[in-house]
């Protein structure tokens, strides 16, 4: 008896958002998807063996010298992935918020930056800005970068938001419950589970797109890279085997988020 | 308890409250029938503020809450609610749930929660469900925890929104038990419900709404044996 009378409401699935960017993330359902990942996966490993074994120089001598490049890379994808989260969640509640000064500024914010280039973001903190505040490369990469996804991130915080149930937020209110408190206690902690994916989905893109800081004198992975190259003349070993490290690390990423949301799906 | 002062509430065009006033008392027991759209659910919200009303004024136990200036949470900690589709937080076990409000709102300390919580959810009938999640319980169970979460709170005055109009018909009577116990023991209550038999049994008084405005208000035998309105006659011998 216990089974007959489930609601509607806790059986609801949940809805997911979809935000198209990166390699797709491979569920087990997916049957083709999870293919094509092995596939990628074990190919690009194999070259890369292939390549360091049979002709060690140059490729054996770009393997040892990136490795540097990719903890910068990781540095400034973390650095920036945190930033993100944080202006996200504010600019999130600032897109529902019914303050309309409030709901203006985040609206305006998520408007302006998704309608300029990243790189051109990158290029006005970094040199137009830089002559007024003089920052380090890096910090200017890691504000550019999370302003940047902050506006997207906030778009996937008011979806995840706005997917819970009207009633658990009334439910908390009328237990006396601030909306601040309804907010951490209730609303927040479920919609964590929806805005997870499209959050890992942004972080492999965020990674990806942190090449475009190797403009601004950082030593991210394609930076080194291309330093490399300019001293070898192997342009074509170099971001043949640049562009496999990449691949591999993304491919790696989407598995660990396909594999968290699947963690997740569970409870 | 509740002073109700010639209510308004528009949605758009449409009058959802239409010159509503009403009084009730310390440990009376209302029930609100009506047709669907006939306004009883936003009469009932508009009392612990989850609708704001657009003209008259609402008094709960002594606060003004249709002046903007009172700290709403303060007297929504004193009223209870319980809502149709039970609201129950599905990231939180049964007893969370319930120990929730208790120490963010009332400030109690875990242990002494923890302690009212069990009481509640023995009184409920469901004390062995404390650590499960509400996705693996009942209709039924889930609403009753939703009462238990609302009574940790100590509320003086407890509302009641179609309580049991979710629920498969064989888990109606789980529910309505716990909320005739609970009116046993002098619980104000308010309740919006289809449920005649509850009515009858327990409430003082019925209160038949239509089109926003309160047709006929009278006692439970009143309603079954001669209610004087024609709407009234007509939505009785529908439900019974």
């Amino acid at each position: 008896m216990a089974e007959v009378g489930k609601t509607e409401t806790i059986e609801k699935k949940k809805p997911v958002i979809a935000v198209g960017d990166g390699p797709a993330i491979p569920s087990k359902e997916d049957v083709g998807l999870f293919t094509a990942w092995r596939v990628s996966m074990t190919g690009a490993l194999a070259i890369i063996a292939y390549l360091a074994i049979s002709k060690p120089d140059p490729y054996l001598a770009i393997l040892k010298f990136v490795p540097d490049g990719i903890l910068v890379t990781f540095q400034v994808t973390i650095e920036a992935i945190l930033l993100a989260l944080l202006i996200g969640l504010f600019t999130g509640l600032g897109r529902i918020s019914k303050n309309k000064i409030i709901n203006g500024i985040a609206s305006v914010y998520v408007e302006v930056i998704r309608g300029i280039p990243l790189l051109v973001q990158l290029f006005y903190i970094y040199f137009a800005l830089g002559r007024v505040v003089n920052l380090p490369a890096m910090v200017s990469a890691v504000i550019a970068m999370s302003v940047c996804y902050g506006a997207y991130m906030g778009e996937i915080f008011r979806a995840g938001i706005e997917s819970i149930p009207q009633g658990q937020m009334e439910a908390a209110r009328s237990l006396g419950m601030s909306y601040p408190q309804a907010m951490i206690h209730v609303i927040l902690p479920q919609a964590f589970k929806t805005i997870l994916p499209p959050v890992g989905n942004e972080f492999v893109a965020l990674l990806k797109d942190s090449s475009l800081v190797s403009i601004l004198a950082v030593s991210d992975l394609l930076r080194r890279g291309r330093e490399f190259a300019a001293q070898s003349f192997t342009y074509f070993e170099t971001y043949t085997m640049v562009a496999l490290v990449y691949l591999v690390i993304t491919l790696f990423l989407s598995k660990l988020v396909s594999i968290m949301e699947e963690r997740i799906s569970v409870d | 308890m509740v002073q109700i002062q010639n209510v308004y509430k528009f949605f758009g065009q449409l009058k959802a409250l239409d010159n509503v006033t009403l009084d009730i008392y310390d440990s009376e027991k209302m029930v609100i029938i009506g047709p669907s759209g006939s306004g009883k659910s936003t009469l009932l919200r508009s009392i612990n503020k989850l609708e704001t009303i657009d003209a008259g004024q609402i008094i709960v136990d002594g606060f003004d809450i249709s002046n903007p200036k009172t700290d709403i949470n303060k007297v929504r900690e004193e009223i209870g609610m319980v809502f149709q589709s039970f609201n129950v937080f599905p990231h939180k076990t049964v007893i969370d749930n319930i120990n929730l409000a208790q120490t963010v709102v009332r400030k109690r300390s875990k242990k002494e929660a923890v302690e009212i919580s069990r009481e509640l959810l023995n009184k409920v009938g469901i004390l062995e469900k404390a650590n499960e999640y509400p996705g693996k319980l009942s209709g039924g169970q889930q609403q009753r925890v939703a009462i238990a979460r609302a009574l940790a709170m100590k509320p003086k005055l407890m509302l009641f929104d179609e309580p049991t109009s979710a629920l498969d018909p064989e888990m109606i009577g789980e529910v309505l038990e716990v909320m005739i116990n609970l009116a046993k023991e002098g619980m104000t209550m308010i309740v919006v419900t289809h449920e005649m038999g509850f009515a009858r049994e327990v409430s003082d008084r019925v209160l038949f709404m239509d089109y926003g405005a309160v047709v006929e208000e009278g006692t439970p035998e009143h309603f079954f044996k001669n209610p004087t309105q024609e709407r009234t006659k007509l939505f009785m011998s529908q439900i019974l």
